[in-house]
């Protein structure tokens, strides 16, 4: 192989690769996130959502015939 | 997990309707065998067919919309009974199995409900909807990693 043969190919070869980038830097610091979500504990649920349940249960317990209805649409 | 996420989407949408199913199906197997005189057939129609359909819908809705609004999951739940029970109210009318009487409506010829119920079990269904779609396809959601 001649020296421009070598030089020819060298130059397919970094057409055909693209150069090697610097390992890429996330933009924030990712441990607090990992911390926070592997002390996260069960999910709270807010008191809105146990206030609707809670009149939810009052409804079916008050006017059972609800219930069938409620199962019509589920 | 990037592939077929609509799929998911619809799965997970429809895993509760269709838990409801066996339920439904028992209904079914007493009329058969007790020769019961009520059509239960024409009742089930809409939640055998109609509702599972539409959750896995509404569920590939939320999904596709979510990029553009960012809408919570119990809010966009929390909206289907604006479009399911009046297409269920008209279907039970057609069918036989909503009665409208000058009280109130007769569901199934037993559940009576008189007129002054229907705001507070409509607003019922909306909390009902708005919890099982925060939490229960929610969770699906994020099983399936769509969420």
């Amino acid at each position: 192989m001649s020296t421009h043969d070598e030089e020819r190919v060298k130059e397919l070869l970094r057409q055909a690769l693209k150069p090697v980038e610097a390992a890429p830097e996330p933009s924030r610091d990712l441990w607090p996130a990992v911390l926070q979500r592997l002390g996260a504990g069960p999910v709270q649920v807010p008191w809105f959502d146990w206030a609707l349940l809670a009149g939810l249960v009052g409804l079916g317990a008050f006017f059972p015939a609800s219930i069938p209805v409620f199962l019509y649409y589920l | 997990m990037n592939t077929h996420t609509y799929l998911r989407a619809y799965v997970a949408g429809i895993f509760l309707p269709t838990l409801v199913l066996p339920l439904l199906l028992t209904f079914v197997l007493i009329r058969l065998v007790y020769e019961v005189p009520i059509p239960v057939e024409q009742m089930l129609i809409f939640p055998m067919a109609v509702v599972p359909l539409l959750w896995g819908f509404w569920n590939m809705l939320w999904l596709c919309s979510y990029a553009h609004l960012h809408q919570p999951i119990g809010l966009h739940g929390a909206v289907l009974p604006l479009l399911l029970m009046p297409m269920g109210a008209t279907l039970a009318s057609s069918l036989g199995v909503l009665a409208i009487g000058s009280h109130g409506v007769v569901w199934f010829g037993v559940c009576s409900v008189p007129y002054t119920l229907i705001a507070p079990m409509f607003l019922a269904a909306l909390a009902g909807y708005y919890l099982v779609w925060k939490y229960i396809v929610g969770f699906l959601n994020r099983v399936l990693g769509i969420a």
